[in-house]
């Protein structure tokens, strides 16, 4: 018998029937084709065309709804929010994580009791986060807004973009910082002890040793991290924008989701929408086989 | 030839196989009325559908909330792309001219005609039945309409030595400064969520300022607009002038303008005539209302509406049409349109029910809800006051509110602010025209 | 620990504080908020201190939007969700790691691209193909002038019209949250990692490839189940965008949204009290999902996210 070449992911004793995984698969292709590539079909469809939102009358238009979105500013000034946004969130959510992964890396007591509040975020619907945000920074009602208002500084998300910004920024963060403090708990832990207390006996305090051997090592997940921390900025957070600025002021928190929704839904300029769709989903593709290529077998996931 | 209707569902991933014969009808006729109206307003509705209901045992009316103005749109435009749309929608102003142009709705007037109904259209409020009429006839069925007024805290306006807001925007300025200096009131007035609505466009119509060319649309898809040429640019910059100086408030995200106003936070609020309710309700202050002001030395127009119509679809059974027919026949009754005026604070849209109401002393217990009807029958209506026919309205709506909100954060000055508006808008307009050229 | 250092065990507690204090304030404020009367919630500021009407505003967003009917939709949907795709990633995982056949790269390949595609990005369509799912099989129909054909033949004028629409049902709320293959790639990493021996020695037994799934795969997956089941379910129970366009029927929405439902818009009344009671009221099944078992959570997270 001749032995077959292997195939990258099929385990070495395997069956050799067609008709039973076919039949296996069959859930999870028809749910895709339903609910996956028909509507990213349409929507790769539709952004070729200018139609009334009725059907009624539909022209072939070639590329002109990309090169509207091209020449418009608004989608420009869309992009460059969502890369403000996503880097904004991004730093915070980082910093923050790695500082207080760092601590629990050092405390012994309530070590378990601090990690269960802080992973709580992560259990709370974006929707309702987004919602106590914007009521604590309310200039007119919110608590926090009122602190901030009584130290002296001017604070109106309402008027001022950057303001609004921030404000996103702080929520979206609040939401995921959870989620890296998880891997980079876990990511400390895994750092060899041997090399850290080579280091102490160098007489590398616990700070130092922190810059120079954990966080080189901790490269590959705050790589990860970042690539993830991306996709949640630029997917996932919907539903924050949307309960706490509605994409304003004067477009400044309106990103690339968000816009979709709004010109598609609101506005019914479906064309225009259907190919931010497209170029959204070619973006989030690229994102995921950056993602396979490199990022997943260089990060060492145990815990 | 037989015809016999075989329709097959495909209903929750099962097959079923129905035959249907159109047998005589024992039951009444039914038919579907998609609406937006929620909480209170949407309680209106179903008292008013019951009424109707019971008044006859031919034709039932069933009314379904399908959420705010943006979902019953889209839940209209998902069902008649699936071929399963209800008879009747409530769909916005400003999706005027995207029904108009659909093929895919009965005008009004049509209907009512081809069922033999009689309804006097010339007796209905000038600015609502223009705002819904093409080429002068009606296309859809007016039904909840508004107009925005003044509200003011009487107090507020007392302590600072002041009976009543000036009739005019420059005195009315004014005003608001004093009654700040007074400390009577911390702020003057609460931006309204759709201040675009009263504070530009409805700025424009009183004031007699064109919007666009072609008398707003009106005559056709190549108007363009022009309000960055006329008054609305210091009225817009008056807007930040105010809100640099805290005479403005912005209520913002999840909190709402009119209990800035309820609370007593700000002494003036520009709303929808259909806010009485809620102010009602919620105060605790002394208030009253009155006319939007104008500019000085200019003779105020009519101010035009906002709310929404009913449409029906097209291609149901001539039956169910005769059922639609004779509802809207009963919404027209000014009986129905007098309950619906003093249960919503919409305004009543013909002039018999105005008659009505005077007749019955209505305003003598409550004069501030005859305002918005006094306002709305102010005069003749002009090109510039009759109403707004843009394709995609709420798109360059939103383009407009976009750009004022740059003027509000300090990123442009207000000419620039609306020549940016104006320039997105023709976009939108051009696109409109291009894609239903010769339609209208 | 390397060495002691009480300083910096002391900073190091104040940080983790200081942590714990930013994650706890807006959860705190929510809760002060939902414990006032609505003249009190209104004031500039708010009291710092809870009131005393927390059951009372409770009671109210109960009633205002049957919440209990909410609360039951949501739990139809996120357990819905987190079974229908652990079951279909099971299946579909086996069938490309364990079957040797023609289109299994194909089919792998078809479900790697909508691995991080979020609903989100393609609402308008996704919208419009459950609002009649049926309707690419109509075009079919129409194409191949079915009717038309049957009219030739039998003089009979027969309509089809097919339809299939899911628009306020819990199908239509679950399965398009379904269509993502994040969590078969899990099931394919973790099979990959099974000993080999372990099918020879069932096909020593005997067993048949079902068999095998089911006694031997499907238990050594139990761990990896209940950990991925923790984050579907907090993903299906917190849904928005998806519930909040899919479903106007008010006895169909989630808990989510009537949360948005209750909070105060600009015409109704300022009723926060009654908005954030019900905001805490929706987060405490999966805040009490996340605390009791929260090394399973810990574990889904990481292991999801490969």
């Amino acid at each position: 018998m001749v032995v077959p070449p292997h195939e990258p992911g099929l385990k070495h004793a395997h069956f050799r029937t067609a008709g039973l995984p076919t039949l296996l698969l069959l859930p999870q292709l028809l749910i895709l084709l339903f609910f996956f590539f028909i509507p990213s079909l349409r929507a790769l469809a539709q952004a070729f065309l200018l139609a009334d939102p009725f059907g009624a009358t539909v022209h072939f238009v070639w590329f002109d709804n990309f090169t509207a979105l091209f020449a418009s500013e608004s989608y420009r000034n869309s992009v460059w929010v969502t890369i403000w946004f996503t880097l904004g969130q991004n730093v915070v959510t980082i910093v923050v994580a790695l500082i207080l992964a760092f601590a629990t890396d050092r405390v012994v007591r309530f070590q378990s009791a601090y990690k269960g509040v802080i992973l709580l975020p992560y259990a709370i619907a974006p929707v309702i986060a987004g919602v106590m945000w914007a009521f604590l920074f309310n200039p007119a009602v919110g608590p926090i807004a009122f602190f901030i208002k009584s130290l002296g500084f001017a604070w109106d998300p309402n008027r001022n973009g950057s303001d609004a910004m921030l404000l996103v920024i702080l929520a979206a963060s609040w939401k995921h910082i959870c989620y890296d403090y998880i891997f980079l708990v876990a990511g400390l832990l895994a750092v060899p002890k041997s090399l850290m207390e080579a280091a102490a006996v160098d007489g590398a305090g616990p700070v130092k040793r922190f810059f120079q051997i954990a966080l080189p090592l901790l490269g590959p997940t705050l790589f990860f991290l970042a690539t993830m921390n991306f996709v949640y900025g630029f997917f996932e957070t919907f539903a924050i924008i949307d309960a706490v600025t509605h994409g304003g002021p004067a477009g400044a928190t309106n990103i690339l989701v968000y816009k979709v929704f709004q010109d598609g839904f609101v506005n019914l300029d479906l064309g225009s929408s259907a190919a931010q769709s497209v170029l959204l989903m070619s973006f989030a593709l690229l994102l995921t086989l950056l993602q396979f290529k490199y990022v997943e077998r260089k990060v060492n996931y145990s815990i | 030839m037989n015809a016999v209707s075989l329709r097959a569902y495909v209903a929750a991933g099962a097959i079923a196989l129905g035959l249907s014969s159109h047998a005589a009808v024992a039951q009444p006729v039914e038919v579907q009325w998609w609406h937006a109206m929620n909480g209170v307003n949407g309680e209106r509705v179903d008292e008013l559908v019951k009424k109707f209901n019971e008044s006859n045992d031919q034709y039932k009316v069933v009314a379904v909330n399908k959420g705010n103005y943006d979902e019953v749109i889209n839940s209209t435009i998902a069902a008649y792309r699936a071929k399963r749309p209800p008879h009747i929608v409530q769909i916005y102003e400003r999706g005027f001219m995207t029904m108009l142009l659909s093929d895919a709705i009965v005008p009004v007037q049509d209907l009512m005609d081809k069922t033999g109904h009689k309804v006097d259209w010339n007796d209905f409020i000038k600015p609502v039945a223009g705002f819904y009429a093409y080429k002068g006839r009606l296309a859809a069925m007016p039904f909840n309409s508004s107009s925005p007024i003044l509200y003011y805290n009487q107090d507020q306006f007392k302590k600072a030595g002041f009976d009543k807001p000036a009739e005019t925007w420059g005195e009315f300025e004014k005003q608001l400064y004093a009654v700040k200096k007074s400390g009577a009131s911390g702020c003057g007035t609460a931006l309204a969520t759709d201040y675009h609505w009263s504070m530009i466009e409805n700025y424009s119509a009183i004031n007699d300022q064109p919007y666009a060319t072609k008398a707003n649309g009106y005559n056709g898809l190549d108007t363009e607009f022009v309000y960055n040429k006329t008054l609305v640019v210091p009225q817009v910059a008056r807007l930040k002038r105010w809100l640099d100086d805290g005479i403005l408030q912005i209520a913002g995200q999840g909190f709402s303008p009119e209990q800035l106003f309820t609370s007593g936070t700000c002494a003036t609020y520009f709303a929808s005539t259909a806010a009485h309710s809620g102010i009602e309700r919620n105060s605790k202050i002394s208030w009253s209302a009155t006319f939007l002001p104008w500019e000085e030395g200019r003779q105020p127009k009519n101010s035009t509406i906002g709310g929404a119509a009913l449409w029906v679809i097209k291609g149901h059974k001539p039956e169910e049409e005769k059922a639609i027919a004779a509802f809207f026949d009963f919404l027209a009754k000014p009986e129905t349109q007098l309950w619906w005026h003093k249960a919503t604070g919409y305004v009543p849209l013909t002039n018999k029910a105005y008659e009505l109401a005077k007749s019955q002393g209505y305003y003598k217990e409550s004069p501030t809800r005859e305002i918005a009807i006094q306002q709305l029958n102010r005069g003749t209506p002009t090109e510039n006051s009759l109403g707004f026919h843009f394709g995609n309205f709420t798109q360059s709506m939103f383009a407009q509110r976009e750009e004022v909100e740059a003027l509000f954060a300090g990123k442009k000055d207000a000419q620039q602010a609306m020549d940016d508006a104006v320039k997105r808008g023709n976009e939108i307009l051009r696109q409109y025209e291009r894609l239903n050229k010769g339609k209208y | 620990m390397v060495e002691r250092s009480p300083l910096l065990t002391i900073i190091c507690h104040l940080l983790l504080i200081g942590g714990i204090v930013l994650v706890c304030m807006p959860l705190y404020f929510a809760f002060v908020a939902g414990s006032l009367t609505m003249q009190e919630v209104q004031q500039v500021p708010m009291p710092l201190l809870p009131g005393g009407h927390f059951l009372e505003n409770l009671a109210t967003a109960w009633s205002k939007v049957s919440f209990g009917r909410l609360l039951v939709n949501s739990l139809i949907v996120s357990v819905g969700i987190t079974v229908g795709k652990v079951a279909i990633s099971l299946l579909s995982a086996f069938a490309i790691t364990y079957f040797r056949f023609r289109f299994r790269l194909l089919a792998f390949w078809l479900i790697f691209m909508s691995l991080m595609l979020p609903v989100e990005v393609r609402i308008v369509p996704t919208y419009e193909s459950v609002a009649n799912a049926a309707l690419p099989i109509q075009w079919v129909v129409d194409g191949l002038n079915l009717s038309g054909l049957w009219e030739a033949l039998t003089g009979y004028r027969v309509e089809i019209s097919l339809e299939w629409n899911m628009l306020n049902t819990y199908q239509g709320l679950i399965l398009p949250l379904i269509a993502s293959a994040s969590a078969t790639f899990l099931f394919r990493q973790f099979f990959l990692t099974v000993p080999e021996e372990l099918l020879e020695a069932a096909r020593l037994d005997g067993a048949s490839a079902m068999r095998f799934f089911w006694t031997i795969l499907l238990p050594l997956s139990r761990s990896n189940i209940i950990a991925l089941s923790i984050i579907l379910f907090l993903y299906g129970w917190n849904q928005y965008l998806w519930p909040l366009l899919f479903t106007t029927d008010k006895d169909m929405a989630t808990a989510v949204i009537g949360v948005k439902n209750l909070i105060p818009r600009s015409d109704t009344e300022p009723a926060w009290n009654v908005a954030m009671s019900g905001a805490l009221l929706t987060m405490l099944p999966p805040v009490l999902v996340v605390l009791i078992m929260q090394r399973w959570f810990v574990r889904g997270l990481v292991d999801s996210s490969k």
